[in-house]
């Protein structure tokens, strides 16, 4: 059972996603810790460094390290191996999805996505 | 219906330009909370001069080429602030990455409907130019497929230009 609220990251090259992002967190009503942003993965695993995150939000199609890249990243780190990572994107393609569910993605939401629809989604895993 | 290009089977333009507003559509009703119609577009409309904001997306794959948004600074600020909840006097940079994201859902979710006919695409971060007498060049395409959509807050443009890859 968690104690503190969680940490949580998003990683996405588009400010305006991440400010959307953040408010439909806000919009959650779950008491949340920090809320860290990055602009790529490589940005991510920085940011990421000494801090207790329990949930990343990321984008696929990014620079420098796309999304996938760092779930790869991720699963391969025993620290980070079964934090729940949501991959937020347009890549809607079952090949992609496919691709992210094999690499460990917990979920999966196309961009665009309704507010209500991930408010919930993200509600729930919260809420575990 | 279908037609082939350089040995590839791919949906007609009047297929693809239904594709290309049923993807603007979804993302004005989920993102941006506004209704949209299409419009008769303005003749070679990428190939005049144009003062204003142009979003350009790549596509690769068995087809290349690329998606583009174009419109008016002020549709530009508008269509941001439907997106970002936020009043915009002038186009800035928060402007120029809400427009590229925009296009970035339209071209995805294009792709996305188009990759069923014709396998995997890949798509590349968006490019966004705002600037005066802007003119565009592309080189010769298989496909052209544009679309002109009003809203609330004006008018904006679509194109995608599709070449088969060269083996």
């Amino acid at each position: 059972m968690r104690t503190e609220p969680p940490n949580l990251l998003i990683v996405d090259d588009s400010t305006a996603i991440r400010k959307i992002l953040l408010r439909v967190l806000n919009q959650t009503g779950l008491e949340l810790g920090l809320v860290l942003e990055a602009c790529d993965g490589k940005e991510a695993l920085k940011v990421m460094e000494g801090k207790d995150i329990s949930l990343i939000l990321s984008d696929i199609n990014m620079p420098n390290m796309d999304g996938l890249e760092l779930l790869r990243t991720l699963r391969a780190t025993p620290q980070w191996h079964d934090l729940p990572v949501v991959m937020i994107t347009t890549e809607g393609g079952q090949a992609r999805v496919q691709e992210a569910i094999d690499l460990g993605a917990t979920s999966y939401v196309r961009k665009p996505f309704s507010a209500d629809l991930l408010r919930d989604k993200l509600a729930a895993l919260l809420s575990k | 219906m279908t037609q082939e290009q350089s040995g590839r089977v791919i949906p007609l333009q009047n297929e693809m330009a239904e594709m290309l507003f049923a993807a603007t559509q979804e993302v004005f009703t989920s993102m941006l909370g506004s209704e949209i119609e299409q419009v008769p577009a303005p003749e070679a409309e990428r190939s005049t001069p144009f003062d204003g904001v142009l979003s350009l997306i790549g596509l690769a794959g068995a087809l290349i080429g690329n998606g583009a948004l174009v419109c008016s600074e002020a549709a530009a600020r508008d269509l941001s602030s439907r997106l970002l909840y936020a009043e915009f006097s002038h186009v800035d940079e928060q402007v120029l990455d809400a427009v590229g994201e925009i296009t970035n859902m339209i071209v995805g979710g294009f792709k996305n409907l188009l990759e069923a006919h014709v396998g995997t695409l890949q798509m590349s971060i968006p490019s966004v130019i705002y600037g005066k007498n802007i003119c565009t060049r592309d080189s010769k395409a298989d496909v052209t497929v544009s679309v002109r959509c009003a809203f609330a807050g004006g008018e904006f443009g679509l194109t995608v230009r599709l070449a088969a890859a060269r083996q």
